[in-house]
């Protein structure tokens, strides 16, 4: 009898604990759905579902990771832009094909910057021109002498890419060929068989880097990156343009404060632990940064601007 | 090359008793997933990466690679005893193994398909431990033009697959491209044909259209003509003789040159990245239909129809860890999955792997070969555990089919809109079957046409408008004329059938 009450006791308190914490702080009703705009098996898909695990750990929150593949994102940020706002998803995207098709599809879109309240950033894919080490220069004008007396074929997996080495085509009066890939791995094994004369990679060049088979030409991001701090980025280099992909997390706009506030710092706790850390490292090869709610705001706000100057041609 | 110590110290890791549970376990998953209609193993395994994070890497690649080579099996089952493949990759499968099952000899029809497959896929496997150094600078060396000759060869040979008539072949095949046309153009990066869908931003989603129009179009079809009296959904007929319930070493045997067909084929194009198991297993059925001297029996429970395709497109996965293992470039979505696992263990496969993670390496491929085995031994359970299931009525065995197709489709491409596109296909393949329309060619145009558009635009790159540079590709021109030369025969010897009935 006396166990009996003592577990009625334990159990009254608790259920009160729980009431307190539950008052205090803001809890989704029912599952957050954490949407990932690419399909199972990419970098996004990894950093995702270790985001959503994480976060799942955390707070205690059923976070579910859903793949939403189509468009590189717009499929997903569609269906986000049209849910109610009640804090129960959160969208995993892109920064670069969101852009390129708010600056070039805009009517066609069902939604714009202003359809999302932004929650964070998780970090930037650091993009990187590269040739094979036996290619006869070493830099951005190399290239372009050589295309000016040779066949230069890039391979490139991105648009956004493409309009960059354009930029340069226009600017030096240099010619290349473009051939367009399924992949950066894929990339690698053109550049690496001869195939393509230089080619963009987000990472997978790393171990051929330190193996000597490849040599990088520029950074296309803003900034140099970390691995190659001796590798000047094309804004360097004397072209006035980058590509700056960076992976980030919004939900509906009109989500009540206190459930975006919950969201964000839920996110920013997952974003620091260590799992996360080491598996966003291990997979994008860059360090996390969150640029937190406006600096992620600000960030797709200037990202129109350069990508309107990608395809200003 | 490592020291043999270190070989040995890594296949040593592979026969740990955790590593055993683990492999084993994931053959376990990968056969169930790759047995119920729609699932499949990709699903199954980019669920559980973020899992293996927490787990030694052996043992969570080893997982990973046994949930693969599991799924392989696995989805020649429902094939076999359904004609509804669990996966695209058994799609092959189903023209012989379903025949043969409906014969009521469904345990010999699915156990061929086992022992096919785990012996294309040892046979891949023994190629990636010993020779994979050399294969993937072979594969380097084919670049855009030589896959783009590679994949004009292989709609020759898959062209063999028509049947009779030539114009319907081609209306399938021009469908299929079509399509396959669907989504963002890789030339200038518009989409096309997507109908303000953004859905369809990617091309219409593969396992919408591989299940709508295998699985749902055959369900339906059965669901209509099945009884009230609660038919069996495979007969298994009482008392039947010991040989029809299972395969012989003489039967084996007999398929040895098939066997080993299928398994190089199925390893040359898993070495190349890009062009999958489902194309492998179909080539192969092409080229052991044409070679055999009465090709009339194929598709109608031909156990050599079995082995091509199964040994096919279990030798595919193997051979996908040359590039991934040795050029950090997977071969498939599943290799790119085992990337994935890689990566997020700090290990990024490329050059210096074998020298800085010899051991882990040996480790794998250890738990490849301990996988082959896992398949063997829990196929011989699981196979009759399925031929069970199978024999309930057959008002329950389709519908619950049906709705595992619905989940499958939802969890894969992209909810509701996936399933839409699965329905409208299903009809689409129940008109083409209607008309006399071979739906597996418009599938297999369908999965080959990105990669054939995407290796002649970086073809059109190359030649920068001066077709003279072809000569330069001396391996592609030889590819492109075999292609043309098969063409020519099978279209002869088409011919020649046709006067003589």
């Amino acid at each position: 009898m006396k166990i009996t009450k003592k577990i009625k006791a334990l159990a009254a308190a608790s259920l009160v604990v729980l009431a307190g914490t539950a008052q205090a702080e803001w809890e989704p009703k029912g599952n957050v759905s954490l949407q990932i705009g690419f399909g199972a098996g990419g970098s996004t898909d990894t950093i995702g579902r270790i985001v959503a695990q994480t976060m799942k750990e955390q707070t205690g929150w059923n976070v579910i990771a859903e793949n939403k593949p189509g468009g590189g994102g717009i499929a997903m940020f569609t269906g986000i832009a049209n849910r109610p706002a009640d804090g129960t998803v959160i969208g995993l995207g892109v920064s670069m094909p969101i852009l390129v098709n708010l600056v070039n599809r805009p009517d066609q879109l069902k939604f714009d910057l202003d359809s999302f309240d932004y929650l964070g950033t998780a970090a930037r894919a650091q993009l990187a021109l590269i040739a094979r080490s036996d290619a006869p220069f070493d830099d951005v004008a190399g290239l372009v002498e050589y295309a000016k007396s040779n066949d230069a074929p890039i391979a490139f997996d991105a648009k956004p890419q493409e309009l960059a080495m354009r930029f340069v085509m226009e600017q030096s009066g240099a010619e290349f060929q473009f051939m367009s890939t399924k992949g950066g791995a894929e990339n690698a094994k053109l550049a690496l068989g001869g195939q393509a004369i230089a080619a963009f990679e987000a990472g997978e060049h790393l171990p051929f880097l330190e193996a000597g088979d490849i040599k990088m030409l520029a950074s296309m991001n803003k900034s140099r990156h970390n691995y190659a701090p001796d590798t000047p980025t094309l804004q360097e280099q004397g072209y006035d343009i980058y590509v700056d992909p960076v992976f980030f997390f919004a939900t509906t706009a009109g989500t009540p404060s206190e459930a975006r506030e919950a969201l964000t710092a839920a996110l920013a706790e997952a974003l620091e632990s260590d799992a996360v850390k080491e598996v966003v490292q291990n997979t994008l090869k860059s360090p996390i940064e969150n640029m937190g709610p406006e600096g992620t705001e600000q960030m797709m706000r200037d990202g129109v601007t350069n990508v309107g100057a990608l395809f200003a041609n | 090359m490592p020291e043999l110590a270190i070989i040995l110290a890594g296949l040593g890791d592979a026969f740990t008793p955790a590593n055993l549970f683990f492999v084993f376990a994931g053959v376990f998953v990968g056969q169930f997933v790759g047995a119920v209609p729609g699932i499949g193993p990709i699903m199954a395994m980019a669920i559980a990466i973020p899992f293996t994070f927490g787990m030694d890497p052996l043992a969570g690649i080893g997982f990973l690679v046994g949930v693969n080579k599991g799924g392989l099996v696995g989805g020649a089952i429902p094939a076999v005893l359904l004609n509804t493949p669990g996966t695209p990759d058994a799609a092959a499968t189903a023209l012989d193994g379903h025949p043969l099952a409906q014969q009521g000899k469904p345990l010999k029809a699915t156990k061929m398909a086992l022992y096919s497959s785990v012996t294309g896929d040892t046979f891949s496997d023994i190629v990636l431990i010993t020779v994979s150094a050399p294969l993937a600078l072979l594969a380097l060396r084919m670049g855009p033009v030589e896959v783009f000759g590679l994949m004009l060869l292989a709609f020759a040979v898959i062209s063999g697959l028509m049947g009779p008539s030539l114009v319907k072949g081609i209306i399938a095949i021009a469908l299929g491209l079509l399509a396959a046309m669907v989504g963002t153009d890789p030339e200038h990066g518009t989409p096309r044909l997507y109908f303000g869908q953004f859905e369809l931003y990617d091309g219409i989603p593969l396992p919408a259209i591989a299940i709508g129009m295998l699985a749902i179009s055959e369900l339906l079809r059965r669901l209509s003509e099945s009884r009230r009296e609660g038919n069996p959904a495979v007969r298994l007929p009482r008392g039947q003789p010991r040989e029809d319930s299972m395969v012989s070493w003489h039967e084996y045997w007999a398929c040895r040159f098939t066997l080993a067909r299928g398994a190089v084929i199925g390893t040359l194009l898993g070495a190349l990245p890009g062009i999958g198991s489902t194309a492998a297993a179909f080539m192969s059925y092409a080229t052991t239909k044409q070679a055999a001297r009465d090709p009339s029996s194929f598709g109608k429970g031909n156990i050599h129809g079995i082995a091509a395709t199964e040994s096919a497109n279990s030798a595919v996965m193997g051979a996908n860890m040359i590039p991934l293992l040795t050029l950090g470039i997977p071969g498939s979505v599943g290799a790119a999955l085992i990337i994935s696992a890689f990566m997020i263990h700090g290990i990024q496969p490329g050059p210096f792997l074998f020298d800085t993670q010899g051991r882990l390496i040996y480790g794998l491929f250890g738990a490849m070969l301990l996988a082959n085995l896992g398949n063997l031994i829990i196929g011989q359970v699981g196979l009759r555990f399925w031929v069970r299931v199978v024999s309930a009525p057959e008002s329950f065995i389709f519908a619950s089919a049906l709705l595992m197709c619905f989940v499958g489709v939802y969890l894969t491409s992209g909810g509701l809109f996936g399933i839409g596109v699965m329905l409208a296909f299903a009809a689409l393949a129940y008109v083409m079957t209607t008309l006399g329309i071979s739906v597996v060619i418009f599938i297999i145009a369908f999965f080959l046409g990105p990669r054939l558009e995407v290796s002649l635009s970086q073809t059109l790159a190359l030649l920068n408008g001066d077709p003279t540079k072809l000569l330069n590709y001396p391996v592609g021109l030889v590819l492109a004329l075999i292609a043309l030369v098969t063409t020519v025969f099978l279209a002869r010897r088409n011919h020649d059938r046709a006067d003589q009935t």
